[in-house]
Formats: structure tokens, sequence, C-alpha cells
């Protein structure tokens, strides 16, 4: 399992992507909300959960229509592993992509909008952490149904956002205070909603994938 | 399930209920003090909003149940109640913003309880896209279900992350206080009949909509009987 997961790590391909999108993203913000805008770590925490939501789709649906064009998937299955830990490799694969993914939005938020490399980004770490599980969690149980229908793509998104507005709503809440120089403490009740929102999503993922991919 | 009889029976009272409601509504009940007439529409809103997440629970449910046991008529059920349940919360949101735009100036706002509805919407509305976007295999019925359950799991983590996030709605049935905001008893009568004959109408529209996708299903499952059957007869061996 773990082999195929770095196969695609080392191609570097998807990486790379998921890098250029997180960038597109922030430039795109960075124009939409205008230079006087740009200078508040609000705008900032928004900007970032935006990249980090695109680029967790984008993953999410590379890795997924890499195994479907191979047919790797059926092969997969057909191995006597069981579907819960195959869905265990498969988050594990998402969020070493999202985690990628997120030092460089890190990084570049920080250029782009004007905020200094200090002790903020120590406290931001782990709310990033927190969301990219949640959304890893979700976006490959979510992506293994999508996968299959047609117009998958698009359903993705559709299905993914919704879901995942409660740790959205959380983690830029979060990352906001953050950035703005605040202790964990001050942030303890978004911090619990994100990880009871990963708890959740971890254990409906684990449990129900079995019935996403069973039965072919 | 599929008796005519109780579905015409059912269709019967829930038009003379709704007719005793409108009555109630707009000749019997006094309307509010403060807010006038655009109170009325709480009569409405409030049943639209009860039989919604009715019916978005039974998703949920039906499809733990069609996991569990597999058969066709949960997903069905499953199927029909999200159908419903949309109608009536996309019917539910257009009265509460027709109450808003005089009460609050404005059609919508980012409160608590409307976010929530409307992620509820969203929800349903991808499990509605999804179910369009797929032929009625077992395999979808089963996407259907995971996404029914995971959306009713989602609902309490929203609930509690959106009034953290800010809330003005008003709480009419259990106010802060612990007691309910309908003063007058003839309130609470119209708000009850009003209640019975939406959760009527819901049930009717609910059973229509399932015995069709039985048929549905019955029909499917013929229609393969009969092509087997026929590649069989044609087979010369």
């Amino acid at each position: 399992m773990r082999k195929d997961l770095r196969l695609e790590l080392r191609s570097g391909e998807s990486t790379l992507a998921l890098l250029a999108l997180s960038m597109l993203v922030l430039v795109v913000l960075v124009f939409a909300l205008g230079a006087a805008r740009v200078r508040s770590v609000d705008a900032a925490a928004g900007a970032l959960w935006v990249a980090m939501v695109f680029a967790g789709m984008l993953g999410a649906n590379r890795a997924l229509l890499a195994e479907r064009d191979n047919g790797a998937i059926r092969g997969l299955l057909l191995s006597p592993l069981d579907p819960s830990t195959l869905y265990a490799a498969k988050l594990c694969a998402a969020l070493i992509f999202m985690a990628v993914a997120e030092v460089g939005a890190v990084i570049l938020m920080v250029l782009f909008f004007n905020l200094d490399f200090d002790a903020s980004m120590a406290r931001l770490a782990p709310i990033l952490v927190l969301g990219a599980i949640g959304f890893s969690a979700l976006a490959t149980l979510l992506s293994a149904i999508t996968g299959r229908t047609r117009g998958g793509d698009m359903l993705l998104p559709i299905l993914a956002v919704p879901i995942f507005v409660p740790a959205l709503i959380a983690g830029v809440k979060a990352s906001a205070a953050a950035l703005a120089g605040a202790p964990f403490e001050s942030m303890g009740d978004w911090l619990k909603i994100m990880i009871a929102f990963d708890v959740l999503f971890v254990t409906a993922g684990y449990l129900l994938f079995e019935h996403v991919v069973g039965g072919e | 399930m599929n008796n005519p009889t109780i579905r015409n029976w059912l269709g019967f009272s829930t038009l003379a209920l709704m007719l005793a409601s409108l009555f109630m509504v707009f000749d019997y009940v006094p309307p509010d003090a403060e807010m006038g007439i655009a109170q009325l529409i709480f009569y409405y809103h409030v049943p639209l909003a009860w039989v919604a997440f009715a019916s978005f629970g039974l998703v949920a449910i039906a499809g733990i149940f069609y996991l569990w046991l597999g058969d066709q008529l949960w997903d069905d059920l499953g199927y029909a109640a999200a159908e419903t349940g949309m109608v009536f919360c996309t019917l539910m949101i257009i009265a509460g913003s027709i109450w808003a735009k005089p009460i609050w100036g404005t059609w919508w706002t980012w409160d608590s309880r409307l976010t929530m509805t409307f992620i509820l919407w969203l929800m349903y509305g991808g499990y509605l896209m999804l179910r369009a976007s797929a032929d009625d295999t077992p395999q979808v019925a089963r996407f259907g279900a995971v996404i029914g359950i995971v959306a009713a799991m989602d609902v309490p983590i929203v609930i509690v992350s959106v009034r953290l996030w800010r809330t003005i709605h008003p709480a009419v049935l259990v106010t802060k206080q612990g007691t309910h905001g309908l003063e007058d008893p003839r309130m609470v009568w119209t708000l009850l009949v009003s209640l019975t004959a939406f959760t009527l109408l819901w049930a009717w529209f609910l059973m229509l909509r399932f015995t069709q996708l039985r048929t549905r299903s019955r029909m499917s499952k013929l229609a393969g009987r009969i092509a087997l059957a026929t590649v069989a007869a044609s087979d010369p061996k």
C-alpha cells in the first residue's frame, strides 16, 4: 500500500499542480479583495482556506482519476485487503498531498498578504493540520462516490463543500485569531469543533468506505 | 402503504385541514401586536420547517436501514423523503424570506439558523444531483445512503458552529426564558392545526412518491427478468 502512495508522490506531478492551484487562488483573491483589504489578517486567513479547499478538491479528484484510469482500484479490491485499510491508506495519501500544498500556500500567503514569519505560524500549523485531516477524510470518502458517477468531477465540490462548512467556519476563525497573535485558549471552541469534525468524519469514512467501494 | 383508499383518505383530510388552517390564520388568530400581519406567515413557516427537517432525518434513517438490510424499499423511501424534504425546505426558506423583508429589512441574512438551513438545503441538493447524475443501480442507492448518513451526522456540528458564529433568529417556541412566545391560546391552536395540516400534506406527498418509486423498482426488476427470459428462450442450446 505504501509503495502505491510513494509512487504517486515521486512523480511529483500532482503536488506541483496543487501548489500552482493554491498560488493562483491566492493571486485571484489578492486582486479581488483589493490592496486595502489585503493587509488584514482576516482576509489572509480566508484566502488561505479558499486555497486549501480548492487544493484538497483537486488532490482528491486526481488521486481517484489515476486509480480509475489504470483500473487499479479493482485490483486493490481484489487483493485480500480490508476496504477500511484501503480507506486509511487513501486518507494518508490525500493528507500528505494537502500538507505539502498547505506549506506552499502558507508561504505564499505570508508574502502576498504582507505578513511576517513569526510565532503565529507555529500556532497556525495545528489548525491547518486539523483542517487537512477533516477535509481529506471527507474528500476521500466522497471522491470514491463521485469518481464512479457521470460528471463526477463536478459533483465532488457540490457534495463536499456544504458538509465541510462547520470545519471551514471554525478553521477560518481560528486561523484569523492565530495570525492576529491570539493564544490558543481564546480559540478553544473553534478547535473543539474542528477536532469533533475530524473524529466524526474519519470514523464515518472508515466505517462507510466498505459500502461505497464494495459490491462491484 | 400502497393502498389507494388510505392515500385518498389522506389527501382529503389534508385538504380539509389546509382549508381550516387557512381560515384560522386569516380570520381566527389575532395578529402579533408588534409585527402585525407579517407575523401570520409564522403559521406556515414553522410547519414547513418541521416537515423539512423530519424528511431529512428520514433520509438518514432510511440510509442506515438500506446499508443494514439491503432492501430496495429503504432506498425508495430515502429518495422519496429527500425529494419531498427539498420541496418543503425550499418553501420554508421562501416563507422565511417574505417574513424577514418587512421585519428584518432584508430578504436574507447570515444568521445561524438561516445558514444552517441553507447548508442543509445545499447538502440535499447535492444528494439529489448525485441521484440525477446516475442510473438507479444498487451501487447508486448505496452512495445515496452514505451521503444521507454523512449529511445527517454533520448537522449537529453545523448547528454548533453557526451558533457560535452569529445569531439573530427569533426563538418563538422555546424562548431564552424557557417559556414559549405565543401569548394568545388562539395562536397555539392555529399553529397546531397548521402543523397537523402540513404533516399530513407531507405524508401524502411522501406516500405518492414512495409508491411511484416502488413501482419503478418493481418494473425494472421485471424488465431484467424478461430480458433474461428472452435471452434464455432465444438461445438455441
